[in-house]
């Protein structure tokens, strides 16, 4: 204390300057709009430019709760998203044509379980009898063959996947219409075989198979994949494998096509057999 | 001592109303304006104590703004002036010092050396007041020579003053 006591008192000249320029600075500030103008400008163009800087770097602090509230935000709209295309789906289902003759009705729907590691692989979707899907409708995922539904419940229903080697697809080569029959061999989830193509038709590789259309569950036409390798063996029929164009490891959104013909082509082969 | 006192207030109270009355009706092309109330800082002894000559600018100052309306403006460059003037003295002090006369006048210590102080503290004030009065580094050349130009006119007068004061 006695120390900063000598020193004012060295320096008093000095001290009583700096009050008096404090003072004169204080009145010229006060006194005059223009030097107050300036004044008041310069110190916010100082504390404007940190203020910058601290709200640039509580931003970077606050990203995570922005992500939390962008993913939140996101799930409401897919929620009203999910609601909406839900009310487009029951104008699908609940059409039963019959001025038009329609024989396909298309429906759609999301695949709640899956499974694709297995030799006998089944998913389940969720939608089921009181939704109007039926058993032997015929499923695909992006306008390709996926699989055939085997069991309804209300809501839900299950479908013998095309990854089911008990699975019989009739398919033929686009390219010549020779048709044969589409099977899993359980080793490959991207890889089928296309059996009875007899070996006097030419084949290539790249040349697509689709759905025959014969069984009555699948319409033709619908896409299955394209052959990726074949080779002749002993007997009379090609070994053809088949590149399948659904990808099951990530099926998500289906179709569903009923087939509205199908009791009536049945009835009718049935009774000449 | 009362001596004193009524001899610097009458030069105070004459050289208020000269820069009042006449100076500041100087309008020459808004670059001459010459404040010879500054001789007043000037003129005051060399022994004046610093803390004293702080309060008499600062007063001097005041007293200024109050007759331009420019409140802090011509108080900040004349404590400015006040402030800067005991070391101007100690630079300038001659090789016998001052103790041989008080008085900062023409007439004891010269006409060379009266300007050079004259010219310091004017120069320091004018440049405080002129850059206080437009308050911005943009035209700063400007500001200059309205500076150098006052300052010219201001150190004339001050000298013609003194020399009316002592010179007789």
């Amino acid at each position: 204390m006695r120390n900063l006591l000598n020193f004012i008192v060295k320096y008093n000249s000095l001290f009583i300057f700096l009050i008096l320029e404090g003072i004169a600075f204080y009145l010229l500030s006060t006194g005059n709009n223009y030097h107050n103008t300036r004044i008041v400008k310069g110190i916010r163009g100082i504390t404007r430019g940190i203020e910058e800087r601290v709200s640039n770097a509580t931003a970077y602090f606050h990203l995570r709760e922005i992500g939390k509230n962008l993913a939140e935000e996101n799930t409401l709209l897919k929620n009203r998203i999910e609601r909406l295309e839900k009310k487009d789906d029951h104008l699908f289902f609940s059409v039963i044509d019959s001025v038009y003759q329609q024989q396909y009705i298309w429906s759609s729907a999301e695949v709640v379980n899956n499974s694709v590691n297995r030799q006998k692989n089944f998913f389940t979707l969720n939608k089921g009898k009181l939704q109007g899907l039926a058993v032997d409708m015929a499923v695909t995922s992006d306008n390709s063959a996926a699989g055939v539904i085997i069991g309804c419940s209300d809501n839900y229903s299950i479908v013998m996947s095309l990854l089911n080697i008990d699975f019989r697809l009739s398919s033929r080569i686009k390219s010549n219409g020779y048709f044969g029959s589409l099977s899993w061999d359980g080793r490959d989830v991207k890889h089928a075989a296309l059996n009875e193509i007899p070996q006097h038709v030419s084949v290539s590789i790249g040349d697509t198979v689709e759905t025959s259309g014969f069984s009555a569950i699948f319409p033709e036409g619908i896409m299955v994949g394209i052959i990726s390798d074949f080779e002749m063996t002993g007997s009379d029929f090609y070994k053809i494998e088949v590149l399948l164009k659904a990808d099951f490891r990530k099926l998500q959104f289906v179709n569903v096509i009923g087939n509205m013909h199908k009791a009536e082509q049945l009835e009718l082969e049935k009774s000449y057999q | 001592m009362i001596n004193s006192i009524l001899r610097y207030g009458l030069i105070f109270v004459l050289l208020i109303l000269l820069q009042v009355l006449l100076f500041n009706n100087i309008q020459f092309s808004g670059y001459v304006n010459p404040y010879v109330y500054l001789m007043f800082i000037l003129v005051l002894p060399i022994e004046i104590s610093p803390w004293l000559l702080l309060l008499t600018a600062f007063f001097t100052g005041l007293i200024m703004d109050l007759f331009t309306g420019t409140p802090g403006m011509h108080t900040s460059a004349t404590v400015l002036a006040g402030f800067v003037r005991p070391w101007v003295l100690r630079i300038l002090a001659p090789r016998d010092g001052y103790e041989a006369n008080p008085d900062p006048s023409m007439q004891i210590y010269g006409f060379k050396w009266f300007f050079i102080y004259t010219l310091a503290i004017v120069l320091v004030h004018h440049t405080a007041l002129f850059f206080l009065e437009v308050f911005r580094f943009a035209d700063f050349m400007r500001t200059l020579l309205r500076v150098l130009l006052s300052s010219l006119f201001s150190i004339a007068f001050i000298l013609l003053l003194e020399y009316i004061r002592k010179g007789k």
